[in-house]
């Protein structure tokens, strides 16, 4: 068994430990017994859609988000592809973003994403900082913990489903308690702090639906997780005691 | 011209920080607060009347180069204003100003050395001018507080005064830019370091030309995004510095270095610190001051509570070190390793509004380097707010399980930690902010107490 990883511009996207999502997903696998092949892929470099089995985008400043819009444009048509065929993909607050129809700038300016998904994202005047619990909604029945550190306030599609209902903090736009996106085998959210460390529930989801894909459909083996529970119990137990 | 508002916020202000003093507690940062809610202008006219001065901004080293600069001038005879111990916003910075102040409205002193962090820099030059302004370094730090890096960048390149004179550290490219198409200016560098390279494998900002947006090319790292950098695509290169360290070394009892014909000998461990004092001597040479004399005072400096700080105890030396940003970790995590001993360490992370409420730093940080030891480290112990994530960083960089603690109590977590050490290993204590005080505090009190029941025990044998 193994899996292809490709981490789409480590070097532009790295805000927030998103490093930590990576080596979680590759950690994971290392216990099972499952090889991982983690591609780091910057603009221009070559990528075999066909061969992957998870992406992920993570989150940057706004500067360098600006210099891969173009570069992730031009891979547009082989992304849809492979998202047609199953293609597991996590993306996070800026590359969540991308994957909508555009992002408004507060002087009203629509900068294009990639149109992959039914979302848009209009930029706020106030920045929505802190923890985040987050109850996921018909993929499975657990919680999801992180931070959120986003000015952008992004709307759903009345055809897209959200990743999850928000229990503390703001979520996708402050307003209507939903958070993320979960559309087939694509997932966008907010959540940083990195995400899968603290919800090992989520990393192995998407790592069961990465194997389902390829015809492995056994059951992956559980792992010791006590520290990352408690890890995640720690942060939900100060979240809803507040509420 | 002093407004009408001046006098009754000056008086409310200087009373403020007396009563406190005869209390027993600091208060400048009380006092300043006071007098700014009687006149938000007091800041211009208390700064304004000095004939010289020096602020130092950036991420990290502002305490220990204001403190460095600070022992520089003293050791130069020189009276100064100093808003000493971090009180580095608007208010603490009015507060330490008020107190060099006589009840005429005089100051005590011509100059005035202020440690701006580095959000309040656009709000300081609102209201004066600097003469000269120094700028350590851009790391990210405490994101959740000011927004991205690039922001507080620029906000402080907008902020600083034309006719400032800037003292800026040329191995950053992010601060260099800020001297870019501008005079005067002048900078401070590192050519070499024993542990310099040719590759990064940290996390690191500015891999971009601040200027044209081009990736960055390096000939070398010293560490972060620090090091000898050009951009192929535009004209922008790391300047040549004015005050350069060479012949660097670092050893048991401190950094030795050259810089120009000052040869310096300290006691402090680091190459940031190194930085520091390259600042420090920058500004110093700037203001005249004889060579011997910074030299003396730069030998002669102890370092500040908390940066690598050294408690004894009969079982053997515990040293704490702050730890606030994954560059200063991955530095702090290089040092803990140098001596390749066996290591205890006691990790404790805290998510207060001074620590930074965002944590996910903690995966940005180089942790990998100290699993990759995993055979030196013997134990450690994780405590603080965010204890369990601590673990479960390190868990993934690595280390074993097994090696892992969790203890959220700093009491109970210094307790496991000191009755554990076995001779021979190092024992380090690294708290983020808010829990450097308290550690430290406990530290003070069980090394104490430890000491006492040795001579009790001493005692004892010789009945």
């Amino acid at each position: 068994m193994k899996l292809n990883i490709c981490h789409l511009y480590p070097d532009l996207l790295d805000l927030y430990g998103d490093r930590g999502n990576i080596l979680t997903l590759a950690a994971r696998c290392r216990w099972r017994g499952i090889e991982t092949v983690i591609q780091r892929a910057s603009l221009g470099d070559k990528l075999d859609f066909p061969q992957m089995d998870i992406l992920f985008i993570g989150g940057g400043s706004d500067r360098e988000q600006s210099l891969l819009v173009q570069d992730l444009l031009l891979r547009k048509d082989d992304l849809q592809a492979a998202i047609g065929d199953g293609l597991v993909v996590l993306t996070i607050c800026g590359g969540y973003q991308l994957l909508g129809l555009y992002y408004q700038t507060a002087d009203g300016k629509k900068i294009p994403g990639l149109g992959i998904l039914d979302l848009w994202t209009i930029a706020g005047s106030q920045r929505m900082i802190g923890n985040v619990a987050v109850e996921l909604q018909g993929i499975s029945a657990a919680t999801l913990v992180g931070f959120e550190n986003h000015s952008g306030r992004t709307y759903l599609g009345s055809n897209l489903a959200p990743l999850g209902k928000v229990l503390a903090g703001y979520g996708n736009n402050g307003q209507d308690g939903t958070e993320g996106v979960c559309q087939g085998n694509v997932f966008g959210t907010y959540l940083h702090g990195p995400l899968l460390p603290k919800n090992p529930s989520f990393a192995d989801l998407l790592l069961q639906k990465a194997l389902e894909r390829r015809g492995f459909t056994a059951k992956m083996e559980p792992l010791d997780d006590r520290i990352e529970i408690l890890a995640h119990q720690a942060m939900l137990k100060k979240l809803l005691k507040n509420t | 011209m002093r407004t009408w508002k001046f006098w009754p916020a000056l008086w409310s202000g200087k009373i403020t920080g007396i009563i406190l003093k005869l209390l027993g507690r600091k208060g400048t940062t009380l006092s300043g607060y006071v007098a700014n809610r009687l006149d938000s202008g007091l800041l211009r006219q208390l700064a304004g009347s000095y004939e010289s001065l020096i602020i130092v901004t950036g991420t990290n080293g502002k305490t220990t180069t204001a403190n460095l600069l600070a022992a520089v001038l003293t050791a130069a005879g020189k009276q100064f204003a100093f808003n000493q111990a971090g009180a580095n916003l608007v208010t603490g910075i009015s507060g330490a100003l008020l107190q060099n102040f006589n009840w005429r409205g005089r100051p005590k002193a011509q100059l005035a050395l202020l440690e701006v962090d580095e959000a309040t820099v656009p709000k300081f030059c609102a209201q004066a001018t600097p003469h000269i302004a120094v700028v350590t370094n851009f790391f990210r730090d405490q994101l959740d507080r000011y927004g991205e890096l690039d922001t507080t960048i620029r906000l402080v390149k907008d902020a600083l005064p034309e006719q400032t004179l800037l003292i800026l550290n040329a191995d950053d490219p992010l601060v260099a830019y800020l001297g870019a198409d501008r005079a005067p200016v002048c900078y401070y560098g590192i050519a070499r370091t024993p542990e310099s390279q040719k590759e990064s494998r940290e996390t690191r900002e500015a891999k971009f030309c601040p200027r044209c947006g081009h990736t960055l090319s390096y000939e070398l790292f010293h560490y972060g995004q620090l090091g000898l950098y050009f951009c192929c695509n535009c004209d922008f290169r790391r300047p040549i510095p004015a005050v350069e360290a060479d012949q660097v070394r670092q050893e048991a009892d401190g950094l030795k270095f050259k810089a120009g014909s000052g040869n310096y000998v300290t006691a402090l461990q680091g190459y940031y610190n190194l930085y520091n004092m390259l600042a420090a001597i920058t500004v110093a040479r700037h203001l005249n001051i004889a060579e011997s004399t910074i030299e003396k005072a730069l030998q002669e400096f102890i370092p500040q509570a908390g940066r690598m700080e050294r408690f004894s105890s009969p079982q053997g030396d515990v040293t704490l070190t702050l730890v606030k940003n994954p560059t200063g970790f991955n530095q702090v995590i290089r040092a803990v390793l140098a001596g390749g001993r066996k290591l205890r360490l006691l990790i404790a992370i805290n998510d207060l509004a001074a620590d930074g409420r965002d944590i996910s730093w903690l995966w940005d940080v180089d942790f990998e380097y100290l699993g990759n030891k995993d055979k030196l480290v013997s134990q450690v112990v994780c405590s603080g707010l965010r204890a369990e994530e601590m673990a479960l960083r390190l868990k993934y960089a690595g280390l074993a399980v097994e090696k892992l603690v969790i203890e959220h109590s700093l009491d109970k977590a210094l307790e496991i930690l000191l009755s554990q050490r076995k001779s021979g290993e190092d024992v380090f204590v690294l708290p983020t902010y808010t829990n450097l005080f308290p550690v430290r505090k406990l530290l003070l009190s069980r090394l104490k107490a430890g000491q006492s029941s040795v001579a009790r025990n001493k005692v004892v044998a010789e009945k």
